[in-house]
């Protein structure tokens, strides 16, 4: 057997370097990178069925364990420990498919492309590290490694305010890791763990009084929860999907809001059980506020991109009111949720960057019965659209059930109000086709055409997962009930 | 006592002041080449440095050690006042020393051959260095005042030695007199310690301590210590001078005004606070006033954290207006002189490790940023942050180089500022109670100083140059001047920068072998004052 997680971990890293050393050839340095990283991750779903695979023993509950000793002192304890299940493999899936789906999307980039594709390379390794990292300084680490490829590819690639954005995206997410590195170090010295490790911790946290759990949770859910984002520290949200580049939006809606929730799973709610249960009221009331904001803010919008933006807030509101639920069917709709809205908003983000590049214009009142002239462009609105407002047979619609069975079974008639928000997104998302794509042509410059070859691979890689695990939500549901830790039924 | 034995504990010492013996020596003689007497300077510096490591018996080289580590960490015997003291702390401060005043020898050495001065300038650093390692060894009040004055001098010529910089003199002066006032403050404040205890020796004043109690003497003594120390640490209020002196002073003599003699002041803390124990960590969750009286130790430990809150605070609230690229890095090094505080206020074993880690980690943050803009400055680019613009891109180099010291100094991880925060965070949280405070505290100031650090990345990286912004002989808009070798820095300041940028990133991702002999250090210092 293999260290398989190390190895991916060296693919990616020796592949972001020759990538920013390539020059002109650098996107198919990126993209031989991708291959061999979608390769590995196929290898770590192989060995599923034998699960829990390869150093089982090591770290309690996780698949594909290693550790090694880092930082060693009399008070201190960090190791390298990395491993998964099926949480975070999940989540590792949609890293490789959104890394695939950027390179190709980004095919024609010309400006400085070696470290445009470099930076993108480099952010994905730092996602695919806070999904494997079992440490608190690994994990830290690996957190904030997101944050500086994601910086300078706002900040150098990105639209008009492109400065202003970064550095607003910058300040927001780094103060709150910072407040949730005091949550870790004070988890870890408070509860007496061993070590730095997450099972050292999983072991010694849960002798913690509920007020300090809930003390420790709110600061987890502080520093997790910007990143989420929650009202009201949601702001330099829209301001950074809509500089950002059409690639660094993808990956900060398909990825970096993941980054919240799975840490807030992992971290707070794993840890924090009491924790989570003192404070549920106010993650329900943050959750609901996110929900109908998001929903609201994104009804105003005229700029397509900025709708799909506030947006998110309303998807990811959703997926905290799953996590909030603290039940199993809670979790896996939570990462069902995470997995599909980084899918779909990630499809969605590529059509209004298309949409820009062919019309020059994002402007939804702008633009009117686009279809006749860019047809696939148009079609892919409209998938990403309806995927999005949970239509069945596309992979929001397991996963939206699954979030609204849960919160039925645990909080009963509030259950109305997501249920009301859903359609008013679907409302608002078929507004903007009715304007947008159909009707007589409006503002269609006459240089206007239809996606380039590479744009519609990048969006086609992305349909294609929305409606097999649209039908086959099997395949995913499996892989996420297999995580003995978190005490879902039948493991 | 034969003078081998004599002369092997100072061997390093030694080395230093044959150095500077030899530089003025060819001096007189008429060799005053920089790349001759800088070339003695490095080798001195380096010689000294590998004695040191090899007390601290690290690998292969403690073959060369020239201390027996059975002297080294002893416990002093009841009654015993040695005027020095060999402890593994003082090893790594004299490591520490060594590594500031080496990075500046080297840089040093491209400035152009024709400038007048050099045996001055390298002769006065390797004697401010000598008072450093004197300083890391003291265990006497007044040895460890002296030992400071021997540094205070060297350095208040060296900011002026110039000789034609107006600017230059104007801050030597301001050097200079503020020294000399820090100097009798610290006196004063020494001569009433011995007043009330009668004996300036800090082991000797250990015994006596708890039964002299503290009596106003005491507390005027300690408080009169504190504000002559804290000149020199450059803590508020006692930093107005600082940043005058640091944008005045000839930058590669700023460089190791920071990287090095700043970080005697905050040593003199560690062994007058913590060597003595007068200061004792009142333990996990204890409140500093428990017992209903109030004892010394707790009013320094509280007096100690408001200094180090309120130095890094308005350091990095100055730091965040400040237009020039000099006075923000001297800003921002004023702050992080109140983190280094932190690790003194809390006083346990790990604070200390942290802060002086956090020492460590600054010499090649700090030390390498002002040698960055000393070569900078050398290409003809003005003194304003906005004068950057570009830089990053016209010379990756550089920019990479530069990039990686600011981010380290934001604390970002993968460099050593990240690793030495953590730990001094870590340390403070560990230590619970009102500690972690202190610890939100400073994460919160490291938040506010990414402001200014992100600033200057987006100037080097994102901004288009302006004409104030080209080296002489650009366009704007014309092709880049062609790109000189080493970003025209000259081949020992670029080894510089890039030794300092690299040991930033290696130290950032395996800091295992130094934390650990900073942490065992640490142990023993406490031990041997308790």
């Amino acid at each position: 057997m293999i260290p398989l997680l190390s190895v991916i971990v060296a693919t990616l890293a020796a592949g972001t370097v020759f990538t920013f050393l390539a020059g002109n050839r650098a996107r198919w340095v990126a993209l031989a990178t991708t291959v061999a990283f979608l390769a590995e991750v196929a290898f770590l779903f192989l060995a599923f069925p034998g699960w829990p695979g390869y150093n089982a023993a090591l770290v309690p509950g996780f698949a594909d364990s290693e550790s090694y000793s880092w930082i060693s002192i009399a008070w201190m304890h960090v190791n390298y420990t990395v491993g998964v299940d099926g949480i975070s493999l999940v989540l590792i899936l949609l890293t490789a498919v959104l890394q695939l789906a950027t390179v190709v999307y980004s095919w024609a980039e010309t400006k400085r492309p070696a470290a445009y594709f470099g930076l993108v390379l480099l952010t994905c390794l730092g996602c695919f590290g806070v999904f494997i990292a079992l440490d608190v300084l690994l994990f830290f680490l690996f957190w904030e490694a997101v944050l500086v490829p994601m910086f300078f590819l706002i900040g150098y690639w990105g639209g008009p305010q492109r400065r202003y954005a970064a550095l607003k995206f910058f300040i927001y997410t780094h103060v709150a890791s910072i407040v949730m590195l005091v949550g870790l170090l004070a988890l870890v010295f408070y509860s007496g763990a061993a070590s730095f490790d997450f099972s050292a911790i999983y072991a010694s946290a849960r002798g913690l009084s509920s007020v300090v759990q809930s003390f420790l949770f709110l600061a987890l859910f502080f520093g997790f929860g910007v990143k989420f984002p929650i009202v009201p520290f949601h702001t330099w949200l829209p301001d950074a999907h809509v500089e950002a580049p059409t690639g660094g939006s993808v990956l900060l809606a398909g990825l970096l809001l993941k980054l919240g929730g799975y840490g807030l799973i992992r971290w707070a709610v794993e840890l924090l059980p009491n924790g989570l249960h003192t404070v549920q009221p106010i993650l329900y009331i943050v959750a609901f506020v996110s929900i109908i904001w998001g929903s609201v803010l994104s009804l105003s919008q005229r700029d397509l991109k900025r709708m799909i933006a506030y947006s998110s807030i309303n998807h990811m509101g959703i997926v905290l009111l799953a996590i909030a639920l603290d039940s199993s069917l809670g979790l896996l709709a939570a990462v069902l949720l995470m997995f599909a809205h980084g899918i779909v908003s990630a499809l969605l983000f590529m059509t209004a960057g298309s949409a820009h590049h062919t019309f020059g214009t994002r402007d939804i009142p702008a633009l009117g019965g686009i279809t006749p002239t860019t047809p696939t462009l148009s079609t892919l609105i409209m998938v990403g659209s309806l995927a999005s407002l949970g239509l069945p047979a596309l992979i929001s619609f397991p996963a939206e059930f699954t979030a609204l069975l849960a919160t039925w079974n645990t909080l009963a008639y509030w259950v109305i109000v997501p249920l009301v928000v859903l359609v008013v997104t679907a409302g608002f998302y078929l507004w903007m086709m009715q304007r947008m794509l159909f009707g007589p042509p409006k503002g269609i410059p006459s240089s206007a055409h239809d996606v380039p070859w590479y744009e519609g691979a990048g969006m086609g890689i992305l349909v294609a997962l929305t409606i097999l695990f649209g039908i086959l939500p099997g395949l995913l549901v499996n892989v996420i009930m297999s995580s003995p830790i978190k005490g879902f039924p039948g493991t | 006592m034969d003078l081998s034995s004599f002369a092997g504990p100072f061997l390093p010492e030694i080395v230093l002041l044959a150095g500077t013996l030899l530089i003025f020596l060819l001096d007189v003689l008429g060799v005053r080449r920089i790349e001759t007497t800088g070339a003695v300077a490095v080798g001195a510096t380096a010689l000294a440095l590998l004695f040191v490591v090899a007390d601290l018996g690290l690998g292969p080289l403690s073959a060369l050690a020239t201390i027996p580590s059975g002297q080294i960490d002893t416990l002093v015997a009841p009654g015993a006042t040695p005027l020095y003291a060999f402890t593994s702390l003082g090893f790594i401060f004299q490591g520490i020393f060594l590594l500031a005043a080496f990075f500046v020898a080297l840089a040093s050495m491209s400035r152009p051959s024709s400038e007048r001065g050099a045996p001055i300038f390298y002769g006065l650093l390797l004697l401010a260095t000598l008072g450093m390692l004197l300083v890391a060894i003291a265990s006497d009040l007044i040895f460890l005042l002296l030992a400071i004055e021997i540094t205070s001098i060297s350095t208040y010529l060296l900011v002026g030695y110039t000789r034609r910089d107006v600017r230059s003199l104007e801050a030597a002066m301001k050097f200079y007199i503020i020294g000399a006032l820090s100097t009798s403050l610290s006196f004063f404040g020494a001569s009433l310690l011995f007043g009330a205890y009668g004996t300036t020796n800090l082991y000797a004043i250990r015994a006596v301590a708890g039964a002299v109690g503290y009596p106003v003497l005491v507390l005027l003594g300690y408080g009169f210590l504190i504000a002559g120390l804290a000149f020199k640490a450059t803590l508020v209020p006692f930093h107005a001078w600082a940043v005058d002196v640091y944008d005045g002073a000839p930058t590669d003599v700023t460089a190791f005004l920071t990287g090095g003699s700043k970080k005697v002041g905050l040593f003199a803390f560690f062994l007058v606070f913590l060597g003595p124990v007068l200061f004792v960590a009142p333990g996990a969750g204890g409140s500093p006033f428990a017992g209903g009286t109030i004892d010394l130790g707790p009013v320094l430990q509280i007096t100690l954290s408001i200094l180090a809150v309120v130095t890094m605070t308005v350091g990095n609230i100055l730091a965040l207006l400040q237009k020039e690229m000099k006075r923000m890095l001297a800003y921002s090094s004023i702050s992080q002189a109140g983190y280094m505080l932190i690790g003194i206020a809390i006083g346990t074993s790990p604070a200390l490790a942290g802060a002086t880690l956090q020492m460590f980690a600054h010499v090649f943050m700090k030390t390498g940023a002002f040698l960055v803009v000393a070569g900078v400055a050398a290409l003809g680019i003005g003194p304003l942050i906005d004068d950057w613009k570009g830089l990053g891109l016209r010379r990756p180099l550089v920019g990479v180089a530069f990039g990686l010291m600011l981010l380290s100094l934001a604390g970002v991880p993968l460099t050593i500022g990240f690793v030495s925060k953590f730990v001094l965070f870590s340390a403070a949280v560990q230590a619970q109670g009102y500690f972690v405070w202190l610890a939100v505290a400073g994460l919160l100031n490291s938040a506010l100083s990414v402001f200014y650090y992100a600033r200057v990345l987006k100037v080097m990286f994102f901004d288009q140059p302006t004409p104030s912004s080209l080296p002489a002989g650009a366009v704007v808009g014309g092709s880049d001047p062609p790109l000189l070798r080493a970003g025209g820095f000259g081949t020992a300041r670029a080894v510089a920068i890039a030794l300092a940028a690299v040991a930033i990133v290696a130290f950032g991702i395996y800091p295992q072998p130094v934390l650990s002999a900073i942490q065992t250090a640490a142990q023993h210092f406490i031990n041997v004052g308790a």
